[in-house]
């Protein structure tokens, strides 16, 4: 996936102007106008991302009747010609292609080989599952990273930087994996302070389905002791996610503050006697917030399609899981939702982040 | 645009939901302790849930189309089937759903007698009909198990007969019938739901949200990616009284079973490999080890075109006598056997351990010599992500290129995914293979395939013209009846497999079942993994 690039005024932005004919947020305002172009180009990048995950998958070597039936079955050419019949598969490729692409219009993406359900059904659940560890990561480690960071580049060489570096190189060197078999063993079985896998209890049962967010569907519920049990699920999992995003954010933070530091309307800033803390959060901060943003957008997406191996130590049926099983039973439709899913995810953290640049700086802003 | 303090507000708010989200998990970690050690339950106790962790391989519940080992212990709590094996024996079919059965000498008619009184879990009888309608849906639907019932026909005789007629002779049929994906099913709420004895058959989406058995337990919800809930058929009048209120079997990998089994979070681990079951406290939990069913294989292609190394007889005696066979089992792992031949040691027709293959250095060494193939260098293929019970194949793979070498013996590791490996394995293109074969069903003539012609023979390029002598063998055990000379003729196919068959049996993994010290009656099954219904607690 593409990295989240700054937008350039060829894209529609235009710098320090302003459209003064334009309603403001109508269709004609420059920003909506932007908006709506993103977004065109978004729904061809995301056919562009079906067709390149149709291809590659076609391309895997192995057949998936082979990875799909027993061997009895698949050794039958009865059982294989109806196998092949009900997935579409005895169909030539391009016009496997061109019926995902019609029934995509239709919110439809096809019947998964590996759980027999609608692959829409499936993501629906898979989705929020790792969106709810995923969102709490981030927010975790955008509040503790970004304060690392800036604390690490104001003191530099100082002990607190050696300190704070030390803890970002850890928790971007140290695998998840072990990470979390770590984590669930000392927190969950030694000190019995967090519970066991999954994301509820075994005795509790799920609330009523209205966003797949366990925390959020039991608070519109009015189930405490659900809300309570899901949250309980959460932090483990979230910890774990969170301490290698920290140690990414801490280290980009710190890099950006840093050069920032040394900038002359900083010097001058200081120079005329405003406080230390203005200085940091208004001129610093803020003018070192472009790249720490591309990082997130970049950690964010990464949360959302990478986190694999943590929703297997706790038995997460989240996107990972789903990716991972899909994959290795070369599940074609499920492959190509994940890959749809993902690209969509990225598609719109970038326009986000690109939307979030003009925020923070006015030489990116819409005019 | 965003100002500076609405970032402050923002930032408090965020402060505020943390906090409130550390508290209610605070008192939640707290509260989880007590919570956890509550769970189990049982006849005894009159009720209480039981926590089975499993590493699924589940797609469906449906009986008719489900053939993944998560699915046929799942259906097998939920059904019933004709027959079954009573305490784990495989060597003997048992009444259940039917009271008896009969098959003719010629081996092509089993006849069964219906049991009286049964009801499915909404009350209606059982009757000729929902078990004729349940196999013949089987049959016509053309999914993952209808091969078991390849060639058969299903007729009602009268209202408690029904009659199975087999095309060819098939003495393995009464060890068929118990396989849960043969379960009967309530055929008027079937086809209310779109259920039909076609390919058109549209029931699985109802029977993966609701069971329409006669088993212990019914269905209460269904994730496929993750946990499974079944509930106790107050209905049930069938011998296994079930002894908990609500049954979850969850999607765990082994490294957290182990950790859930020992807390107390689950009741049942079944995944644990050997390495991982020593690390258990056994004041806290149960432990039953013993081989599984499934027979590793090392496949040696004869067909001269793919490997002149491998075709060549005394290549493949070199090959056979250089393996160090107990040097295997310590990789395996506590509970693991060698098998005498390629049917393990759990199925009729095995051959004694006295049987077995043995290693021979130097007569490896002159083997490979006679050959002239020392100078080949054939390639292993094996499925380099699969673990059988703890059982790495890469781990195996890599033990056996050593034993080899230690011969003379040269091969290379040609690792694969799985999903990738099989299509080469199954067209015949492996000059080695490493795979494992699980007993679709406890017969042994479900090793048939390893006759050459077979369905594996094949896949080593072995046709029935290249060994006469043993395909009559096979042939002959495959249309016998009787017990005595069927067991002995199938002796017979395996001597002469491991005498001169492209095939060596190299290890049955072991097969662990970790229990809590409350919990009865979870004792390994190669067919079902555990039985649900007769788990109970002390």
């Amino acid at each position: 996936m593409s990295a989240p690039s700054e937008p350039s005024s060829a894209d529609g932005l235009v710098e320090n102007g302003r459209d003064t004919d334009a309603s403001p947020y109508g269709a004609g305002h420059p920003l909506v106008r932007y908006v709506l172009r993103r977004i065109g180009v978004s729904v061809l990048l995301v056919v562009g991302v079906t067709l390149v995950t149709f291809v590659l998958t076609n391309l895997v070597p192995g057949d998936t009747v082979a990875a799909n039936l027993g061997q009895q079955a698949a050794a039958d050419p009865t059982i294989v010609a109806a196998y092949r019949a009900h997935y579409g598969l005895d169909r030539p490729l391009s016009v496997q292609y061109l019926t995902y692409l019609g029934n995509l219009l239709h919110g439809d993406l096809g019947e998964s080989q590996q759980t027999h359900r609608s692959v829409a059904a499936d993501l629906s659940a898979a989705v929020p599952a790792t969106l709810e560890i995923a969102l709490g990561a981030i927010a975790a480690s955008i509040l503790i990273g970004v304060g690392f960071g800036v604390v690490a580049a104001v003191r530099r060489g100082h002990l607190a930087d050696s300190a704070l570096r030390l803890v970002s190189v850890l928790g971007i060197s140290v695998p998840t994996f072990w990470l979390a078999m770590v984590a669930f063993y000392v927190f969950s079985y030694q000190l019995d302070i967090a519970p066991g896998s999954g994301r509820l209890s075994p005795a509790t049962t799920a609330p009523p389905t209205v966003t797949g967010l366990y925390t959020v569907d039991s608070l519109l519920a009015g189930q405490w002791a659900t809300f309570a049990d899901a949250v309980a699920h959460l932090m483990l999992p979230t910890l774990v996610l969170t301490l290698y995003t920290v140690g990414l954010l801490t280290r980009f933070t710190r890099s950006a503050v840093l050069e920032v530091l040394d900038q002359d309307y900083v010097r001058s800033a200081r120079a005329k006697g405003l406080p230390g803390g203005i200085v940091l959060l208004r001129y610093v901060l803020r003018a070192g917030l472009v790249p720490i943003l591309t990082v997130v957008g970049l950690a964010f997406g990464a949360l959302l399609s990478g986190t694999v191996l943590v929703e297997q130590i706790f038995s997460w049926p989240g996107m990972g899981s789903y990716a991972y099983q899909a994959a290795s039973h070369l599940d074609l439709p499920g492959v190509m939702g994940v890959g749809l899913v993902v690209g969509v995810i990225y598609v719109l953290i970038n326009l986000i982040v690109d939307l979030l640049y003009g925020v923070i700086d006015p030489r990116v802003r819409v005019g | 645009m965003i100002g500076s303090t609405s970032s402050r507000g923002r930032g408090r708010s965020l402060a505020l939901v943390a906090a409130a989200v550390l508290t209610a998990s605070g008192l939640v970690a707290c509260g989880s302790g007590s919570s956890s050690g509550g769970s189990s339950g049982g006849a005894g106790s009159g009720g209480g849930t039981l926590v089975i962790d499993s590493s699924f391989d589940l797609k469906t519940v449906d009986p008719g189309r489900e053939y993944e080992l998560t699915g046929q212990m799942l259906t097998k709590g939920m059904y019933e089937t004709l027959l079954t094996f009573a305490n784990n024996d495989l060597t003997k079919p048992v009444g259940d759903l039917a009271s008896s059965y009969t098959l003719s000498p010629d081996a092509k008619t089993l006849t069964l007698t219906l049991a009286q009184g049964r009801v499915f879990s909404d009350g209606t009888p059982i009757t000729a009909d929902d078990v004729v309608f349940s196999l013949q849906r089987l049959i016509g639907m053309k999914g993952n198990p209808s091969f078991l019932l390849d060639g058969v026909t299903v007729a009602k005789k009268d209202d408690s007969t029904v009659v199975l007629t087999s095309a060819t002779p098939n003495a393995a049929l009464p060890f068929i019938l118990p396989n849960p994906a043969l379960s009967v099913v309530n055929s008027k709420v079937v086809t209310a739901n779109g259920g039909t004895t076609d390919e058109k058959d549209a029931a699985e989406k109802y029977l993966n949200g609701a069971s329409a058995g006669s088993g212990p337990y019914v269905l209460k919800s269904l994730d496929v990616a993750s946990q499974a809930v079944l509930t106790k058929n107050p209905k049930y009048n069938g011998p296994d009284k079930p002894a908990y209120d609500t049954v979850v079997i969850r999607n765990v990998k082994a490294a957290t079973q182990v950790l859930n089994v020992q807390k107390g979070d689950s009741q049942v681990a079944l995944d644990l490999s050997g390495d991982q079951v020593k690390s258990l406290n056994t004041g806290k939990v149960t432990v039953t080890s013993g081989p599984s069913a499934y027979t590793i294989f090392l496949l040696l292609n004869q067909g001269a075109a793919v490997s002149p190394a491998t075709s060549n007889p005394q290549y493949v005696s070199a090959v056979k006598k250089a393996i160090d066979y107990a040097g295997l089992l310590g990789v395996a792992g506590t509970g693991a056997v060698q098998p005498a031949g390629i049917i393990p040691s759990l199925i009729a027709g095995t051959l004694p351990p006295s049987d077995a293959l043995k290693q021979d250095v130097v007569g490896a060494k002159s083997a490979l010599a006679a050959s002239g193939m020392a100078g080949q260098k054939p390639k292993l293929a094996y499925p380099s992500d699969l673990t059988l019970n703890g059982l790495s194949f890469q781990t195996l793979a890599e033990k056996l290129q050593s034993q080899l070498a230690a011969a003379g013996i040269a091969i290379d590791l040609a690792p694969a995914p799985v999903a990738t490996e099989l299509d080469n394995y199954r067209n015949g293109k492996e000059q080695m293979g490493l795979w494992y074969w699980g007993p679709d069903f406890p017969d042994p003539s479900n090793y048939l395939a390893f006759a050459p012609g077979g369905l594996i023979g094949k896949r080593a390029n072995w046709p029935a013209t290249a060994a006469p002598e043993i395909n009559a063998v096979a042939t002959q055990a495959g249309a016998t009846a009787d017990t005595a000379q069927r067991d002995a003729l199938y002796q017979q196919f395996q001597q002469s497999l491991n005498a001169s068959g492209p095939f060596i049996p190299l290890v049955q993994p072991p097969s662990n079942v970790v229990t809590a010290t409350s919990v009865t009656g979870a004792t390994y099954n190669p067919i079902w993994t555990v039985d649900v219904g007769t788990i109970g607690a002390k």
